[in-house]
């Protein structure tokens, strides 16, 4: 029980990782739409930052896996 | 939910007998089929009237030097058959759960290697072109207050680039689980989509992407 709660709680990083993602793709949207031009840089720039960003919610998934399996 | 722990396929029985993992003997699949594959596709290369595989291919190559170019800067040369290779490995790893095997990207072993070769390759290029003073002082840039910090990202990036690999793969792969015990027919089809195809693409990219980030990024000369 008290393992499936502190997955649980891991896995709340992915929270933090939507919110991030969802923050750079509309700014990233909104630059575009300002600047056509400038896309492909815009777009290389959101993949890595949406990469760093997602990083987080694997953290926290891996570390419920952790708990999980070797709690 | 066994899928998660990571099988031995067979035991070698030399020296008291040798594991070898599922993991290994997918990729060695995968080597086969990749090395046919290239074997077919470069039979008839002509070098003055390309058909219509080698326009293909030839547009491949372009695209991958295209972006070496650009996200290394001038000396990209080198770098691009190292990041192409990487880049076929992962994605047909990756794409391997379409076929029914188990994708050898799941096992932390593999994306820990792939994460360390990526790693002495960026900080390896650094003393290959700065010089051991010119890459000893890279670590003192932007100023000498961040050294612990630059250290410190020796460990911390191939450790983020084994981990994001290898927990998008998991992950997926224990969705994709959890929905062919749910709905076993159909509707696994349209996730697969999502799940095996695109989210392997765009993390085979991001691999890519960051590694060649990173070695742009030491190499770089004032």
């Amino acid at each position: 029980m008290s393992v499936a709660i502190g997955a649980g709680i891991a896995v709340l990083t992915g929270i933090g990782a939507g919110v991030g993602i969802g923050i750079a793709t509309g700014k990233a949207t909104e630059a575009i739409a300002r600047q056509p031009e400038a896309a492909g840089q815009i777009r290389s720039s959101l993949l890595l930052g949406c990469a760093l960003a997602e990083a987080t919610a694997i953290y926290g998934f891996v570390i419920g896996l952790v708990v999980i399996f070797m709690g | 939910m066994s899928g998660i722990k990571n099988q031995t396929a067979f035991t070698i029985p030399v020296l008291g007998g040798i594991p070898v993992s599922e993991a290994v003997l997918t990729s060695w699949i995968l080597m086969v089929l990749v090395m046919i594959l290239v074997l077919l596709l470069t039979r008839k290369l002509k070098p003055d009237r390309p058909g219509r595989v080698q326009a293909f291919l030839e547009m491949c190559v372009g695209s991958l030097n295209g972006f070496a170019q650009d996200s290394i800067g001038p000396r990209w040369r080198a770098f691009a058959p190292w990041l192409g290779t990487v880049a076929v490995y992962i994605a047909v790893a990756n794409l391997s759960g379409l076929l029914g095997l188990v994708p050898p990207t799941k096992d932390i072993s593999v994306t820990a290697g792939l994460a360390l070769t990526s790693v002495c390759l960026i900080y390896g290029s650094s003393f290959r072109f700065l010089g051991l003073r010119g890459g000893l002082r890279k670590f003192a840039e932007p100023m000498p207050l961040l050294i612990p910090i630059n250290v410190m990202e020796i460990i911390i990036r191939p450790l983020s680039l084994c981990m994001r690999l290898f927990g998008n793969v998991l992950g997926s792969f224990v969705i994709m689980e959890l929905i062919k015990a749910l709905v076993p027919v159909g509707v696994p089809v349209v996730f697969s989509l999502y799940f095996d195809i695109f989210d392997g693409l765009i993390q085979t990219i991001v691999f890519v992407f960051l590694t060649a980030l990173f070695t742009g990024e030491t190499i770089q000369e004032e």
